[in-house]
This record gives C-alpha cells, structure tokens and sequence, in this order.
C-alpha cells in the first residue's frame, strides 16, 4: 500500500482542546508506536484508507490572537484543516467562523475542512447548539463531528472522516478526469459561503 | 578527542618494571582521568566528537584495507594496480562492464532476446517498467524445462539490495550480481559473467568491452573467448585501481561470506588466488560489502573464529595506519581491544595468508611481558618517534601517574621489559600482524564503565601469561614487515609503502624501527606519532569526507537524530555501540565482543553506499571537464563574482536552490553519472541521496559567501538594525508577557545551552544539518517545559515559548541562518517536523522582529503577513520539474588583453544568446572602450577560432561537452588582430563547429 502523507492543520481559540484531540488520536489504539516526536504540537499518525495509507501529518497552531498572522504559514499546502471550538464557549464557536472565512479566502483551494465541537463531555453547560454548528457546517459542506478528547469519544471518527474525503490518488492518467470529479463533490469545502 | 587524547599517554618513566599489570593499572588511572575529564565538559564533548567517530571509524573500516588510499584519484601508481592487473575480482569486472550487463532501459522481451543465445547463468539487470523494478534476468540451463530465461526482482529496501526471496542483502547491485556469481543463493544455479568478461586479463580488455555496451552482445567480443588487448585510451576516473581494489575487497568478503554460508559456492573460489580482503575501504565510504543479517554475522563470527587467531597473517594497510592517525593517542593497553578486534576483522578478511600459528587468546596479548626483544631497534627508534609523543605525555605525566607500564616508548629504554613483548615472535613467523591499533578514545571510555569487577578480572587475566603469541602486533611492526620482508604479500607491502612516504613524517622512523627485534614496547611510539599527525593527513587526503563527517557528526551526532529523512542516525548509534564495546574488548567474553563489533561494523558499512555517491558526485562537481562539473563550477564562479546581483537575501537563496533542484534532475535524467545512480541506492533513497551531494558541491563552497551576502543585506535593509532593537526590547519581557502560560520557562543555564546550540547550528551549511539541530533545540525546550508535569503541551504553549527562547538567547545572526533554512530545505522536508518547527521558528522571529508594532497591534503587519504568505506559494510551487535550460545559462569568458594578461568572468548567457550579444555584454562587464575591435573567440587547445556574430556560445559549448573526447576550451575575448571585424562564419580551422 503506498503512504500518503497528508498534512492537516488545525486552527481554534486556545484552550478549546486542539491539542488534546491531537493527542488521543495519536495515542489511542493502533500503532503504539507513536512516531517519536518533540513535542505535541506536532505529531503523526498513520491509518489505513482504502488502498492507502494516510499518513497525518498533525500541524498544531497557535491559538491565541497575537499568533493568529502565522496561521498562513502553517495551513499552506494543507490537505485538511480540522476547526475546533469548545461547545461551552461560544467565542469559540465565533472564532471558528472567522477561521472559516480565512481559509476561504487564503487557503488551500481544495482543502478538505472539518468542524469540531470538543469538550462534549461537559454537554450540561453547553453554549453552542448542536443544530447550529452542524447547520453551519453544511452550509459551508464541511464535515461536522461533536468530539471529546477528554473521553475518546468521535476523535477516531473525525479523521476518518477526513481519510474518506481525500481524493484518491489518480492512478492511471485515463481515469484521473472522473475521480477528480467525483472527488471534488463531497468536499466542497469551505468555499463560497458565510 | 584528538586533543585530549595526547595527555592519555602513559608516564614514560615507566620502564623497567612493571609488569603488565602496572600498565594496567596505569591504563585504569588515565583513563579515568580522561572520562573525568570528559564529563566535566559536555560541550567540548560534542565538539569533538567527529573525532571520535573517526577513530572509530576508521577502527572499523580501516581494518580491511588493504590497498591504501591512494587517495582520491589516481592510485595507479602503486603495486596495488599491478595485482589488480593480474588479477581481477569479479566485482571489478562487473563494475567494470557494467554497460554491458546493466541494462535498465532494455525491455522484457529484449532482454530474452539477448539471453537466448547465452550460455546459462549469463544474465543482465534491467528495469521493469510495469513492476517499476529493477529486475535481474537469467539465461537457464537448456533441459530445464519451461522458460529459458528466468527473472528475478530485486528489492530495494532503504539501504539496500536484496533478490526476492533471499535475506542476503547488499549495499549496491554489484555486490549483489558479484554475490551470485558466486554463490546461488535463492537462484537456480550461479551467474555466470559472459567469457569475454571473466577471462579479460587486463583493464583495457575490459574497457573494451565495457565500450560496447549492449553492443556487446551482439558482437564478436561476446562469442570470442577473448581478444588481444587493444590500445586504449587512459583509464577512466571510474575504473580507478582504487576503486577496483574496493571491490576486490568487497569481494573477498563475500567470497568469505559465501564459503560460511553457502554450500553452493564452488569451493576454489574460497581460496581465491586474489587476496581476498575483507576491508572496508579506509574512508568508509565505499566499505561495506554485503550486509546480511544475523544470520551472516553468525558465520562471520565463526570465520573469525578460526582464522583469527592467528595473528600475523593481517597484511598491512593503510587502514591501519589511518587507524593509527585518527585514533588518539591513548595507552596501548586500552586499545589493545579493538586492536583486537581489528585483528579478527581482518584476518577474516584475508584469508589469504593463512596463519600458521596457533591462536593465541584473543584478549589480552599485548599485555603480558614478553621476553625482552632486541635492544638495538628500540633504542634507536626511539629517538625518532618520540619526541612528539613524549612532549605530549609529559605534561601529563609530571602528575603524579605511577610509572608508566614499560610497554610505552616513552621511557625508552631499550630492552626493557616492557619491551618484551611477543612481538617478536610473531613477527617473524608470519606475515605482518594485523593492525597496530592505535590507542583510542573510545576505548578508553569503554575501559573506563567497566566495574571494578570486571577491571579486577581483566588485571587477573592480564597477569597471564599468554599461551600463545599475541595476535596483534604494533602497527610499526607491520609496517615493517611490508617494506622489508618478502614475505609479505608484495601488494600489500608496496602499498605500504607509497603510503607511508607520501603520507606521514614519521615514516622514517618507521621504518627504521623496523629491525627484527621490534618489541611491542615500541608500538605505541610509532603510534603516538601518527596520531600527531592525524590532523594533516586527514585533511590532506580525506578532505572531503572529513569534513563531511564532522558536519555530520556535529548535527547528528547525539540525540536526536532527525528523522525528517527516516534516516536513522547510523553514526550516532554506531558510535555508541563503539565506544560502549571496542575498547573493551580484552574483557567482554570474546564472543560478545566479537558480535558487537560486527554489529557496528555493518552500521557503518550501511552509511557507505550513500556516501559512496555523493562523494561520487561530489568528485564530478569539481571535474570541470565533465558537463556537470562545469555547470556547477560556473555556477559557483557566478555566485562568488556576482553577489550583488541579487534584489534580496531570498532572490538569492531562491535561486540558489532552484539550481540545486534542477541540478538533482539533471543528475538524474543524464547518464553522466557512471556507474548509474540506481545501481548504487535504492530507489527510494535516490532523491535525498542527490540532494546531500547538492549540498555538498554547492552551498558548501559557497557557504560563506552567502552568509555575508545575506548579511549584507539585512544590514543594508535596516532590518538587522530593527530586529537588535526589538530583540533587546523583548529580551526583558517576562515569558508571561510573550504570552507562556503555565509551562516553566528555561533558566539561563538552559538558554546558554541553547545559545551554544545555536552556534553550533551556524556552523553547518547543509540546510538538514541546521535543521536537525533546530530540532534539538525545540526538544529541550519541550523537555523544560514538560519538566515532569506529564502533560502534552501544543502549540498554544510552545509558540510563546519558543518566542521567549529566541529573545532570551538574543542572536540576531540567528535570522539569517533560519531564513537559509527556510529557504534551501528539500521542499521534500517542509511537511515534516523539521518543516513545522522551522516554520515556528520562522514565525517566532518574526513576531520578535515586529515586537514593537506587535505590541501596539497585538498582530503582525500586513507586511509580514504576505511575506509567509508569498513564501508558502513559492516553496511549494518550486516543486514542479524544472527545465535543464535554467542552469545552463553561465559562460565562463576571459579578456585577453596584451598588456594585462587574462581575467575571466562569469556571464549569464541564454542559450539563444549570439556572440555578438555576448560580446557587448563582455565590453559592458569588462569596460572596454572600443568593443567594435573586439570579438568572442573560441580557444580549444592551441587552435583558436572566431566565433561569427550569429553563432551561440551556448550550444557550442554543449556540443563541445558532449564531445566523447573532451577537450578543455575557453571563451575568450579579445582585441581582433587584424580588424576584421565581419569575418562571416566561424572559420574552420580543424574542427568546424558549425552549430547552427
């Protein structure tokens, strides 16, 4: 099976779990041979997806405002961008669409996007519905998962998630115009709205 | 460590007395000394481990050969290429031929059709195209049934080379095809090499063949048995004796190899009349044979066993003088164990001196007090190699060591017991002994983590007497034995000596001590003296690999080893086991040793065939008369006299960079490189392979020729002024205000680790090499901030704190090197660790540099802002193919002027560019007054010609490299005689290079 490496960035307020979900995607179940990195801010991991394997390439950011320039830098050339907010902060859920609005207009023009509403363990004081981020989520056709980093919950489902929206690879030339386009329609991405 | 390594030495009062154990004992006390001394300063340390490595190295490696450095390039000059005349290796004739065998672009049913009329076992290597294999076709024997031709995919793993099937690897495609020459392995039966090639007696019968190429198979050549040499035009860099004498090696080890492990091999061939060395090549680059696995090195082990033993039969080498230099100077006692070891290695790999004698333990030879040896040579030796060695002890030695165990020169006294020394006993029996290991560091360290136990038991076991005559013998000894004795394998012996004249001062005294009487007591001396000497000849002759090394070892050395490029640091471990096991060898069970030193052995051997490449390459960049050698130098020379044409620090990283890149294509695409890169490294490997060689021809050279350009241009943009100011400014900040949160911030302790870091990050010029050390920094930081607490810090945590870091250590030149770093990293590498922490790093500084407007803002200026943007959209545009077009661009042109002589230029000229446009742009650059009496001439030789204002330098000078025959020819413009300006067309005068 070939690798393919993708790279994933993610983006969100500080504090709403970014790196913790990183963290137990990476650590839980399959390889436990974490790829021995530096630092949580960047880590990899390795799954399978049909015929290949996606090998993520996890790139943390910065969450706070003063950071918020340098985020071109680390989502350039990104295959997926995951957006967390925390359903208990609504600024969260704000900055969100603001990150939204970024990629639409610097980013990536086939970057596939993914919302997160982490922290879904604490659902009894939540701030952001449900309905209202997911209406958001497919308004902008992106991929929509409440998680909890906290307790393993849909943190496997989320790159799932993402592995089934990247294109394949275009193997021989002479397919390559279909798969594009099949492709290309789940994952509209964060384009032309909000 | 060379440095160190001098006080090591033992106390010369020594003399008299003592036993071994005294020197033992002795031994224990510097060396405990030195690893005190060691672990005091870490840094140093790390300095100086390139050192290390290459003593190590060079223990390793060195052991195997035989025929000397001749140094880079030409080694004919020595007997190593008589022998190689009279016989030669299949591996040579394989590497040799290899246009005729290696036939990658020839298809399935070409490669069937070649065959078919072969004898079977005959066979090629090709590249499936389907499979995207290289694929190893074989002609089968007539009755068997089914396909006449059988093919074999070959498996390319990272390092190496292997069949299908088969868990025999090998470092490149020549070992392996030489590997089935002689034994079947998973194949029906052995490959058999075509006639002409096996029986070919000399270079030039080969280079015959190897000139038709897949002609070959269709020729006379190829159904004659052999034909009457023809005369043939000088050697090829290539086919270089050196070379040839590497694989020879080679060879001999696989033969080895094959005789322990493989019943199918022919049985003549373990005897082969060639001496079949086991040896790396001294600068590891070409060492390695074949790597296998356990299983491999469990009949390595054995061989060694008995062969072994006997001690004498080692021939002499380079090797192990080289082993002798890079080793520092240490007590002979303690290195004694990798001498040992060395020992076995070697022996194994010759065996071709069979040992006559009885196996003496392994372990602790040397040190037992042998019967005196003759006086006279000592005395006088001594004189001659001391001085350096003992000037170097003394200091040491003024502290209060107990007397030196006799054994060291330095007393000099003569027939001291120390002296006595089995050596001569074994001397004169056999054949050289096997290396004169030089003292070194790593054995002292060794030496030093043992537990008194074990110290107590190796004194114990000193103190034996030795049953039987101690395998190793001192290096002087050896070289003695070659120069003078017959006896000793003439090659060898020649080589030796070639080596020693050329290469070390001390070679007299050498040779000198060399009586009969040698006593091991002299060794060291001998030894000493190399080792001072070390520093030159490495330099002299290793030139490249040393540094190269040295660059490695720096970045790459100690922890982490970056794994941007999934490449294990083979250096860093093998080191470790090294140091942990070689010294030690007197007292580790001799198995174990014996495993160990296998282990790092093959650690190294697998470095080499990547740095076998680039150092190929490498080779070709400064060959101006190669096409690449000349793109490079030209555009080197260009780089160096046109600094200031560049806009910014990062038009000129760009273009530097983007000919790096469409350098490594052009390697690729173009058949200048021979043998073909793909016979040599995996695939896979092919790319970062090529990128290291970029690396290494060009931004070494112009290493500092772009850090004061990008200086100069932060200076001149104000922007160094700006970033020392903000960086003073955030200096004082506390991390809470750079924005940390929780993680503990490094003390200044740790800063002036980092700091120093840093320093050492400046030094490299490969862009990985910075990278990796980044790297180790970004690590420490986590580790600090970690500090126990068990949680995962991201980026909100680390960016701060990086921020805070880079203030703190306040290194405004660190702007530069992260912009290089940036800039010139393999786009490859960008997605990667080394990609994000850079991108960090990259990120922090900027937030430094805009520090005041930050803080006003709280956000970079949109300035900054399209910068990462534009840089983002450049370095991933950059990937796709570039054209070779780009960099063929430079022409090389000199003025000739009467009066002054020549000055040359490099211009970039387009390759539709006329010489008439040429010219005016030479009168621009060269100020001449009155161009129109000027014109572009083309000098090949002694003929001149010139150039029609409608001609194209460019493509003259293309057809002029693609030439088979090069000639060296310049472009030089001068003052036309007689005024003629419009001479219509080139003039012919023997060549006619009408290129239009």
């Amino acid at each position: 099976m070939a690798i393919r490496e993708l790279k994933v960035c993610l983006l969100g307020d500080t504090g709403v779990g970014k790196s913790s979900i990183v963290c137990r995607f990476v650590q839980d179940r399959f390889e436990h041979n974490i790829s021995p990195t530096i630092g949580a801010s960047f880590l990899t991991k390795t799954v399978p997806s049909g015929n290949e394997l996606h090998k993520f390439l996890i790139w943390d950011t910065a969450g706070q405002e003063r950071f918020h320039s340098l985020a071109p830098m680390y989502y350039r050339g990104s295959a997926a961008a995951v957006i967390v907010y925390d359903i208990t902060k609504l600024d969260s859920f704000q900055t969100l669409k603001k990150w939204v609005k970024e990629l639409k207009e610097h980013g990536p023009e086939d970057i596939v996007v993914a919302i997160a509403g982490n922290k879904n363990d604490l659902g009894d004081i939540r701030e952001v519905p449900m309905k209202e981020a997911k209406e958001f989520a497919e308004s902008i056709a992106a991929i929509f998962i409440e998680t909890s980093a906290r307790n393993a919950v849909n943190v496997e489902e989320l790159f799932q998630k993402i592995s089934k929206q990247i294109p394949p690879l275009e193997s021989p030339e002479t397919e390559s115009d279909e798969s594009f386009k099949l492709s290309r329609q789940p994952a509209p991405s964060a384009r032309r709205c909000c | 460590m060379a440095s160190s390594s001098l006080p090591g030495n033992p106390p010369s009062g020594l003399t008299d007395r003592s036993g071994s154990f005294f020197k033992l004992i002795d031994t224990f006390a510097l060396e405990i000394g030195e690893l005190k001394r060691e672990m005091v300063q870490t840094s140093p340390t790390v300095d100086k481990e390139p050192m290390d490595l290459q003593g190590l190295e060079s223990e390793v490696s060195g052991v195997y050969l035989q025929s000397l450095h001749c140094g880079g390039a030409g080694g004919e000059r020595d007997s190593g290429y008589d022998s190689l005349r009279r016989r030669m290796s299949v591996l040579d004739r394989l590497t040799q031929t290899h246009p005729v065998w290696l036939l990658l672009a020839v298809s399935e049913e070409e490669a069937s059709r070649i065959l078919i009329k072969q004898p079977p076992g005959v066979f090629l290597v090709r590249k499936s195209a389907a499979l995207q294999r290289k694929i190893l076709s074989v002609r089968l024997k007539e009755d068997q049934s089914g396909t006449p031709i059988s093919h074999f995919p070959v498996r390319e793993s990272q390092y190496t080379f292997s069949l299908e099937e088969s868990g025999i690897s090998f470092a490149d495609l020549f070992r392996l095809v030489a590997f089935y020459c002689i034994s079947r392995d998973v194949l029906p039966f052995t490959l058999k090499v075509p006639e002409a090639i096996a029986s070919a007696k000399t270079q030039k019968e080969l280079e015959e063949v190897s000139q038709l190429g897949a002609g070959f198979w269709d020729s006379a050549l190829c159904s004659q048995r052999r034909t009457s040499p023809r005369s043939c035009r000088p050697l090829s860099r290539t086919l270089s004796p050196q070379r040839t004498n590497r694989n020879r090696e080679v060879e001999g080890s696989q033969q080895r190899l094959t005789g322990a492990h493989c019943d199918s091999a022919p049985p003549t061939l373990r005897s082969c009349a060639t001496p079949p060395s086991f040896h790396l090549e001294r600068r590891h680059s070409s060492g390695p044979l074949c790597f296998v696995n356990p299983l491999f090195l469990q009949t390595h082990r054995h061989h060694h066993r008995c062969e072994d033993d006997p001690p004498t039969n080692a021939v002499k080498s380079d090797n192990d003088l080289e082993n002798a230099e890079k080793s520092s100077v240490k007590p002979l006692s303690s290195s004694q164990g990798s001498e040992q070891h060395v020992n076995k290695i070697k022996l194994n790999g010759k065996s071709r001196d069979p040992p006559p004698r009885p196996p003496p333990p392994r372990s602790m030879p040397r040190r037992r007090p042998a019967p005196p040896p003759p006086g006279p040579p000592v005395a006088t030796t001594r004189p001659k190699s001391m001085p350096e060695a003992v000037a170097a002890t003394r200091q040491q030695q003024s502290s209060s060591r107990r007397p030196a165990p006799a054994r060291l020169l330095m007393g000099g006294k003569p027939s001291s017991p120390s002296i006595t020394a089995s050596s001569p006993i074994s001397v004169p029996s056999n054949p050289p002994p096997p290396r004169p290991k030089k003292p070194d560091l790593e054995a002292h360290r060794c030496h030093i983590a043992l537990d008194d136990e074990t110290i107590a038991k190796a004194l114990s076991r000193a103190k034996f007497p030795p049953c039987q005559p101690p395998p190793a013998v001192p290096a002087d000894v050896l070289l003695k034995n070659n120069a003078g004795s017959p006896s000793t394998p003439k090659e060898r012996g020649h080589q030796r000596l070639s080596d020693m004249s050329m290469s070390t001062s001390s070679s007299d005294s050498l040779e000198y001590s060399q009586s009969p009487g040698f006593s091991l007591g002299l060794a060291p001396s001998p030894s000493r003296h190399l080792n001072h000497q070390d520093p030159v000849e490495d330099s002299s002759d290793d030139d490249e690999d040393g540094d190269e090394d040295e660059d490695e070892d720096y970045g790459v050395s100690l922890e982490t080893d970056l794994e941007m490029r999934h490449r294990p640091s083979f250096k860093a471990r093998r080191r470790r086991v090294g140091v942990s096991l070689s010294g030690g060898s007197f007292i580790l069970p001799r198995a174990l040793k014996g495993r160990f030193r296998k282990v790092s052995g093959m650690l190294s051997s697998l470095m080499t065939p990547e740095r076998r490449a680039v150092k190929r390459i490498a080779e070709l960049s400064r060959d101006k008369s190669s096409y690449f050698g000349s793109l490079v130098q030209d555009y080197i020379s260009f780089v160096q006299e046109n600094r200031g044409c560049h806009t910014s620090g990062m038009d000129f990283l760009q273009t530097l960079r983007q000919f790096m890149t469409q350098m490594k294509a052009y390697l690729r695409q173009s058949s200048e490189l021979d043998p073909p890169i793909e016979s040599l490294i995996p695939e896979d490997q092919i790319d970062q392979v090529l990128e290291k060689a970029m690396h290494k021809c060009v931004l070494k050279p112009l290493k500092s020729v772009i850090e004061v350009a990008l200086h100069d241009f932060q200076v001149s943009s104000g922007g160094l002024q700006q970033l020392r100011e903000n960086l003073a400014l955030a200096k004082t900040k506390r991390p809470q205000e750079l924005g940390v949160d929780g993680a503990v911030p490094p003390d200044p302790l740790a800063i002036e680790k980092i700091r120093h870091k840093f320093l050492n990050m400046r030094k490299m010029y490969s862009p990985e090499k910075k990278v990796s050390l980044l790297l180790r920094v970004c690590k420490l930081i986590y580790t600090i901030m970690q500090d126990n607490s068990g949680r995962m810090y991201g980026a909100d945590d680390f960016l701060p704190m990086l921020t805070y870091v880079l203030a703190q250590c306040d290194m405004p030149q660190l702007d530069t090197d992260i912009q290089y770093m940036m800039e010139l990293l393999d786009p490859s590498l960008l997605q990667g660790e080394g990609g994000y922490y850079l991108t960090s790093a990259y990120g922090a500084m900027a937030l430094i540099k805009n520090f005041q407007e930050e803080q006003a803002a709280r956000v970079l200026s949109s300035e900054a802002r399209n910068t990462l943007h534009q840089w983002h959209r450049r370095r991933t545009t950059q990937r796709s193919a570039p054209t070779v077009d780009d960099f063929q661009n430079y022409l090389r042109v000199a003025l000739q002027e009467v009066n002054t002589g020549c000055t040359a230029k490099t211009l970039i000229v387009q390759p539709y560019t006329t010489t008439e446009e040429v010219c005016s742009l030479c009168a621009y650059k060269f100020k001449i007054p009155d161009p129109d009496t000027y014109a572009l001439f083309l000098v090949i030789e002694e003929t001149s010609q010139q150039l029609a204002p409608d001609t194209h330098p460019q493509r003259i000078k293309a057809e002029l490299h693609s030439r088979p025959c090069a000639h060296i020819f310049h472009f030089v413009y001068r003052r036309v005689p007689n005024l003629n300006l419009c001479i219509p067309a080139i003039m012919h005068n023997g060549n006619s290079l009408q290129v239009e």
